[in-house]
């Protein structure tokens, strides 16, 4: 039972952790603008040279055209393909995306693993969601040990990368590493197959102790929620930041006009001022 | 002295020693024709022993902080720490910082540490790939001095986190003077796979030191926005000399072109445009205002300068290493244009005031009451291409190109109206493009202050490090063919104060000028040539 009680405080911690990193973000005061073009938020035939609406006499008199689609889009590349690590750092591209790929597949594989427990599928069906399970689960531990132990070698030879590497950045590719590899090895002590994973799921559900676990199986399943826990409060938290340095810093061009939700935003914040200890000298003003 | 490409974040507080050298030809990159030849360049200023005596060069051998001598007392350099510490703390806190807490949280504590910004370093490609000059090497070492003496973590976390940089009052210098080794231009930002922006943060740290510990370059604090907020302009010029200069250059322009009246309006109330030139203008370029007031007064235009204060002047440097001159010389304008009634402000070709005027005060205070504020170049560009003017491309028959100011490129988009503008300008064939250009453009070598910057031995720098890939662009955009025939002049169109600044440095430092007839100017000048009404070039070099 401590098991499943453990999955469970680890999947609640994860998702209470990013929320609250959200949440302290958003509390943040209202940064001054850092446009920085192009923004795919922008009319379609400006986005795609890097426009915005600063191109047009009296800008202030017309109304702002957003390409809501356009931002998610870009938003997507971004997501899904790391756009700009394969435009920019191909070679290096080809790793990180390993790991993050084998994220996504992982997740994938705990979706459809779930969708299998909690929806009546029998007969051919089963054995699909079964056989997903299985080829998601094994295809997200290759691409995670692949892509961590590349990157644990990048950063350990290339000395541009080495000597900007903590060693807590080694220990994060370590740890993914090890949730990774230690879930190959259950799979193999499962007879090469990662139906372990729906048996655990049903026992979470029905919030009943996980029985019948071996050991290979027990590791992997105390490094998986170890990961649940760790991830969120380390720099591994970075979906959280992207969603701000994007949609909230380098992308938010809207303007102070009047009766804007930007201008509420400066009358509310004109009050907040620092402690008297914490005011700046100045002493380049004073001189 | 440690190999530039070798130096690690916790080398910034080594003892006694310069860290690197960049003023060395065997490191910087190499150039196309007609400088293929290393022994072609330039020679480096020489090093006098005042300089090492007097201020700090051990970073690597370069003097950016001219109003900041070394401290000569044990007290005097730990009087320095303790005020950076003090310093530092007030950067990470929320209300001592709130209009960057947010920015600046995110790239600290996200950095990937991918290395992807570093290719899109123009002075760190330049150099020869110097770890100083690594657009995340002055933040790693902010990042692991926050952890050590902020967050204050216990020794096995700090060898943990990687917070391994002693703070002393080297480290304190070095990364002062680091933080002057960037341009702002935040090509390293659009680059970055997470968003983050460690071009801002070189900002935040210039600010750090200024706001904190009063260091900041002269020509940027006590020649630039001190001067500016006790005369009106940053360049000294005072409200009688403004005036008297205008009606000087307007006698200039109609002895030029005899038979017109033109007249720069002054303090026009209710007029529609308030038009706001870099006062640097008036002084080094003139040629610039005037053929604004030619373009505007042939177009019928409602419009007027300011005399007030801080109204004739559209440079802000605050927004290159203190929010507080920043804040404080916005205002001014914006008092200066709300005082004469105008409809609208519109800036001249001056890059970093579209951005102070434009984007960087949009959030100082609410917009009910505020003059709003455009770029000069969608109103030039409906001009000339809606025929207001009597055109003739081929007066401009010669290869222009076009450098894109980062500052209202990059960071506030206006990328295609100066390319409309050129194409109806110059003959089929004649613009030729940088490459990268638009949003993507390298920075002149002269963004956040370095072309104002000439203390010492820091135009050796600029000169030679900072501006060099664009030295790069700009010859690849000729060739070699057309580099060669000197009886070609090839125009480099920068309608930005501080570009040209840079460009004018550039050209006579590497003698492109005298040898090869190179020219530059803005944009205007070019639409002015082109008109068909004069009888008379009104470029000096076609005459």
């Amino acid at each position: 039972m401590l098991l499943t009680l453990l999955c469970w405080f680890a999947i609640i911690f994860f998702f209470a952790a990013t929320v609250r990193k959200f949440i302290d973000y958003a509390k943040k005061p209202m940064h001054g603008r850092q446009d920085l073009y192009p923004i795919p938020g922008e009319e379609k035939e400006r986005a795609e040279y890097g426009g915005s609406y600063y191109e047009d006499q009296k800008w202030f008199e017309k109304p702002r055209k957003k390409n809501h689609v356009g931002e998610i889009v870009d938003m997507l590349k971004e997501m899904l393909f790391i756009k700009k690590l394969f435009v920019k750092q191909r070679k290096f591209w080809w790793i990180s995306y390993s790991l993050h790929l084998g994220i996504y597949v992982c997740i994938a594989m705990l979706v459809v693993a779930t969708a299998g427990v909690l929806l009546p599928f029998s007969g051919i069906l089963a054995g699909l969601v079964a056989l997903a399970v299985t080829l998601l689960g094994l295809a997200s531990g290759l691409l995670i040990c692949a892509g961590t132990a590349g990157l644990f070698v990048k950063r350990l030879t290339d000395r541009e990368f080495r000597s900007y590497t903590t060693p807590q950045e080694f220990f994060n590719l370590g740890f993914l590493f090890a949730g990774a590899f230690s879930g190959l090895v259950a799979f193999a002590s499962n007879k090469f197959s990662y139906g372990y994973v729906s048996k655990i799921l049903g026992s979470m559900f029905r919030l009943k102790s996980l029985k019948g676990l071996n050991k290979p199986t027990k590791i992997n399943v105390l490094i998986f929620c170890g990961l649940l826990i760790y991830i969120p409060v380390c720099k591994m938290s970075h979906y959280v930041g992207k969603y701000y340095t994007f949609h909230k810093v380098i992308w938010d061009n809207a303007p102070n006009v009047p009766g804007s939700k930007v201008e509420e935003t400066v009358i509310a914040e004109a009050d907040i001022k620092p402690s008297e200890d914490m005011k700046w000298s100045a002493p380049a003003m004073d001189k | 002295m440690i190999d530039g490409r070798l130096i690690r974040p916790r080398d910034i507080a080594v003892r006694g020693e310069q860290l690197s050298q960049v003023l060395d030809n065997k490191h910087l990159m190499p150039l196309p024709a007609p400088f293929e030849d290393p022994a072609s360049w330039p020679e480096f200023k020489e090093v006098k022993p005042d300089w090492r005596e007097n201020y700090y060069m051990d970073l690597d051998g370069v003097v950016a902080l001219d109003n900041t001598p070394r401290p000569k007392t044990p007290e005097e350099e730990e009087e320095l720490c303790n005020k950076f510490l003090k310093g530092l703390e007030k950067l990470v806190n929320d209300e001592a910082n709130k209009g960057m807490i947010q920015v600046l949280d995110l790239t600290v504590e996200y950095c990937a540490k991918c290395n992807t910004c570093a290719d899109a370093c123009h002075i760190f490609v330049a150099s020869d790939r110097n770890e100083l000059y690594r657009p995340t090497y002055r933040i790693e070492v902010l990042r692991r001095l926050i952890k050590k003496y902020i967050n204050k973590e216990g020794k096995l976390k700090a060898w943990f986190t990687g917070a391994d940089v002693d703070l002393n009052w080297e480290t304190v210098m070095r990364l002062a003077e680091d933080s002057y080794r960037c341009n702002l231009c935040r090509r390293c930002a659009q680059a970055c796979p997470l968003g983050l922006d460690n071009g801002t943060l070189a900002r935040e740290i210039r600010k750090l030191f200024s706001q904190e510990l009063g260091i900041a370059p002269k020509p940027l604090c006590e020649k630039g926005s001190k001067l500016q907020m006790k005369t009106g302009s940053s360049t000294g010029i005072t409200k009688a000399a403004f005036v008297d200069t205008v009606e000087f250059i307007d006698e200039d322009l109609n002895d030029l072109y005899p038979g017109n009246d033109y007249k720069t309006p002054i303090d026009k109330h209710g007029a529609d445009i308030l038009l706001i030139h870099n006062a640097g203008e008036f002084m080094a370029w003139p040629e610039n205002p005037t053929a604004f007031t030619v373009l505007f007064d042939e177009a019928g235009l409602d419009w007027t300068l300011s005399s007030d204060l801080c109204g004739y002047d559209n440079v802000n440097y605050g927004i290159w290493y203190d929010d507080m001159f920043a804040k404080e010389v916005a205002v001014r304008q914006m008092e200066a244009a709300k005082k004469l009634g105008v409809n609208r402000i519109v800036i001249g070709e001056c890059g970093h005031a579209h951005k102070a005027a434009a984007v960087i005060a949009d959030r100082y205070t609410p917009s009910t009451g505020r003059v709003p504020v455009e770029s000069f170049l969608p109103l030039l560009r409906d001009l000339v291409l809606s025929g207001t003017y009597d055109l003739d491309p081929m007066r401009n028959d010669f290869p222009v190109t076009l450098h894109d100011p980062c500052n209202y490129v990059r960071q506030m988009g206006i990328v295609q109206p100066q390319r409309d503008i050129l194409n109806a300008i110059l003959p089929e064939g004649r613009f030729k493009e940088m490459y990268p250009h638009g949003v993507e453009n390298y920075c002149c070598g002269g963004g956040s202050g370095f072309a104002i910057m000439n203390s010492l031995n820091f135009s050796d720098f600029r000169d030679n490090v900072s501006s060099r890939m664009k030295l790069k662009q700009i010859l690849d955009a000729f060739g070699p063919e057309d580099i060669y025939n000197t009886d070609l002049v090839k125009y480099i169109c920068a309608p930005c104060s501080n570009c040209k600044g840079t460009f004018r440095d550039m050209l006579k430092h590497w003698g492109l000028t005298k040898n090869y007839n190179f020219q530059y100017a803005g944009i205007v000048e070019l639409v002015v040539n082109a008109m068909t009404k004069f009888d008379e070039p009104y470029f000096e070099f076609l005459k």
